[in-house]
């Protein structure tokens, strides 16, 4: 028998994420609160159930202290070069160019940020990396990492302790904005975490956009992506974010959010995910207040091995309030994607509809849906539709009678099982989502 | 143009076509007429390339080329289409994106403008309003208006042999008139036509062209005569012609 006394040794994930925490914390020079946060984060994390059914042990993936490239970065052109050309490549400096808008960028764990936050801080719509946030609007204090319990699972533990980045977006009361902002992630380091944190704060009757771009498009071999956004809708304020995922497929990603909708705000989010990397997970959270409404439309294309796992909980909390799940799915080679939206009625006349729509391409790429809805009121309408099938020989058949070759056929029948859902987006995204199509299907063929 | 020979076409064990012997001379009109379930679509079919009916014996020359050795695809380029009888709806894509697909495939368009005027003008001649380009491919349109789109896309492909599966099946008096002027509009500018049909309700139309008529019965053409050929059927139906000609 070996005796071990085990009462003065510290568990090695606990030590290790306090590394991080220490690493993270010197020369940030962050408030007490914030640090204090952290700790919790911490002291959760042993207890936490692991609820991932992909990421066993979250602390491969290492946090890493907030690098800024390079002090007086005012504008896109003092960015490091290979930065600089990166952005070339997504096409982002010609979308800056175009239109007058926001842009934030976090490189890694760092911040980058553009002369133009002073430009819309003037009308009213603040945007700040999150490190800097914390120490500089007290508003913030009473609205970070209120709506999740570190403790819900070891990755919402971990996020917490070693949280890094992220944005504080505010919009101050009646302003609206039709510009939409622009925020980017980018991994470029092998095996890092990423988790930044964002916070949203629409004040009552401001209306934003904001578009959120990710990927990775320097090898990171074996990356996380775990980042989290709090939104606060105010009353009749509205929200509408557009989310484009583009991730390589070793990328694992787990993006989380919880958003507080009160009474007649709307708030909607489209995410994209055309490269939703080696499994993404999600389980988001929505709190409808009366009269509000939440609106969610996931469209994904999964290649290889990808694990796609959409949750969601909506609450109609308030009466009238209103809640819709839409999600369209594209799955090929051995991929799988399982959606398992929910909607509760909690409150009368509220009105709740999930509709689940896939293209499955072939024999071992898999789909699952599991629709869930619950009323505990008298008269609230909610309904469900799923539709899982494949690509119809006579469709093929025809557009190829027309002179289209397979492969162009099939690209056409899947950009229109695709595009209806996310012709709202800007003309630059919708060119550049065609192409990721065309050339997944050209890869299929 | 086409020489098809000894054809017998057996999806799912069961024969529907079998020692089919036909040819059609470039610009030349044949009607095949026959009762439901004779095989007259396997045909249309098989020629267009569908992957149920390719596996086929006997042989399909096309210009030369043996069909077995062409996908659909090809056979289009080549000058070989098929007007649908059912066309299928495609959810999400436009009509207009679409013809501009396929114009892009062929020669003679080569240019952005070339082709959104070729494609405007054929909307106009199928008597179309120019919204309908803004549709989904067949989503929403009605019997004829399906029909019409067929002969929209034979306009701007401008094949050498069009066949058209039942063109009249599900239309209405005014599109039946607008399908047969466009059916002497192609064969007028030397394509040409097969034309699939139950009935003679388009050959008034068709203004007493010089035509082959060829009847189907069991997965095998058992008569072939002039345009009178047509009246006969209208007025003895397919069972009494069948006996007369000790075709049964």
């Amino acid at each position: 028998m070996i005796a071990i006394n085990s009462t003065n040794t510290m568990n090695p994930d606990v030590a290790s994420i306090e590394d991080q925490i220490e690493e993270i914390i010197e020369g940030n020079d962050e408030p007490e609160w914030v640090t204090e946060l952290r700790y919790q984060g911490l002291r959760s994390y042993e207890e936490a159930p692991l609820t991932d059914p992909v990421i066993s042990d979250p602390l491969e993936f290492l946090s890493k202290h907030s690098e800024t490239p390079a002090d007086d970065i005012e504008s896109l052109d003092d960015l490091p070069d290979d930065t600089k050309n990166l952005l070339d490549e997504l096409g982002i400096n010609e979308m800056e160019q175009k239109a007058i808008t926001g842009l934030t960028i976090q490189d890694g764990t760092g911040m980058i940020d553009s002369s133009f936050r002073e430009k819309w801080e003037k009308r009213g719509v603040i945007m700040a990396p999150m490190n800097e946030a914390v120490k500089k609007y007290p508003e913030l204090r009473e609205r970070f990492m209120k709506l999740y319990d570190p403790g819900e699972s070891k990755l919402s533990a971990y996020h917490t302790a070693v949280w890094n980045g992220g944005v504080f977006l505010w919009v101050k009361e009646g302003v609206k904005e039709e510009i939409p902002l622009h925020l980017f992630f980018l991994i470029q380091q092998e095996a890092l975490a990423q988790a930044p944190h964002i916070v949203i704060l629409a004040e009552p009757n401001s209306e934003i956009k904001l578009i959120e771009g990710c990927t990775s498009p320097i090898l990171s071999k074996h990356s996380l992506h775990l980042d989290m956004t709090e939104a606060y809708i105010g009353e009749n304020a509205k929200v509408d974010l557009s989310v484009l995922q583009n991730w390589p497929e070793y990328v694992h990603t787990r993006p989380t959010q919880r958003v507080k909708i009160a009474r007649g705000g709307e708030f909607s989010i489209t995410t994209v995910g055309l490269g939703p990397g080696k499994s993404n997970i999600t389980d988001p959270r929505y709190w409808v207040e009366e009269e509000g409404q939440v609106e969610i439309n996931s469209i994904i294309l999964t290649q290889e091995d990808s694990h796609v796992d959409l949750g969601g909980e909506i609450h109609l909390e308030g009466n009238q309030s209103t809640g819709i799940n839409n999600s369209k799915a594209v799955i090929m080679d051995d991929s799988r994607v399982i959606t398992r939206g929910k909607i509760n009625a909690e409150s009368s006349n509220t009105k709740g509809h999930i509709s689940c729509d896939a293209l499955v391409m072939e024999d071992g790429a898999a789909m699952e849906t599991y629709p869930g809805l619950s009323s505990t009121v008298e008269n609230a309408e909610l309904s469900h539709e799923a539709a899982i099938g494949q690509i119809r020989e006579e469709e093929l058949f025809y557009l190829m009678s027309r002179g289209l070759s397979e492969e162009e056929a099939t690209q056409l029948i899947v950009q229109g099982f695709v595009e209806p859902a996310i012709d709202d987006l800007p003309e630059e995204y919708l060119s550049e989502i065609k192409k990721i199509i065309e050339l997944s299907i050209e890869g299929e063929m | 143009m086409l020489e098809v020979n000894n054809l017998a076409v057996k999806p799912d064990e069961e024969v529907i076509l079998r020692d089919l012997n036909f040819h059609a001379d470039p610009g030349s009109f044949h009607v095949i007429m026959g009762p439901n379930g004779s095989g007259k679509s396997t045909l249309a079919r098989t020629l267009a390339g569908h992957p149920e009916y390719e596996n086929y014996r006997g042989s399909i020359g096309f210009k030369g080329h043996e069909l077995a050795s062409l996908n659909p695809e090809e056979r289009l380029l080549e000058g070989l289409m098929l007007g649908f009888q059912h066309p299928p709806r495609i959810e999400g894509v436009k009509i207009e994106r679409f013809l501009k697909q396929v114009l892009n495939k062929l020669e003679g368009y080569e240019k952005e403008g070339e082709k959104e005027e070729a494609i405007k003008s054929a909307t106009r001649a199928l008597d179309f309003p120019e919204k309908v380009l803004n549709r989904n491919i067949n989503d929403g349109l009605s019997g004829g208006e399906r029909k019409r789109l067929e002969l929209l896309q034979a306009r701007l492909i401008n094949p050498d042999l069009l066949i058209l599966d039942e063109p009249d099946s599900g239309v209405d008096v005014d599109s039946l008139g607008l399908i047969s002027r466009e059916m002497n509009y192609l064969h007028d500018n030397g394509t040409g036509i097969i034309l699939i049909t139950h009935y003679g309700n388009l050959l008034e139309g068709l203004g007493g062209r010089e035509m082959k008529v060829h009847l189907f019965k069991d997965g095998k053409i058992v008569t072939s005569g002039e345009e009178d050929l047509i009246r006969e059927v209208e007025e003895k139906g397919f069972n009494r012609i069948y006996e007369e000609c000790d075709c049964n």
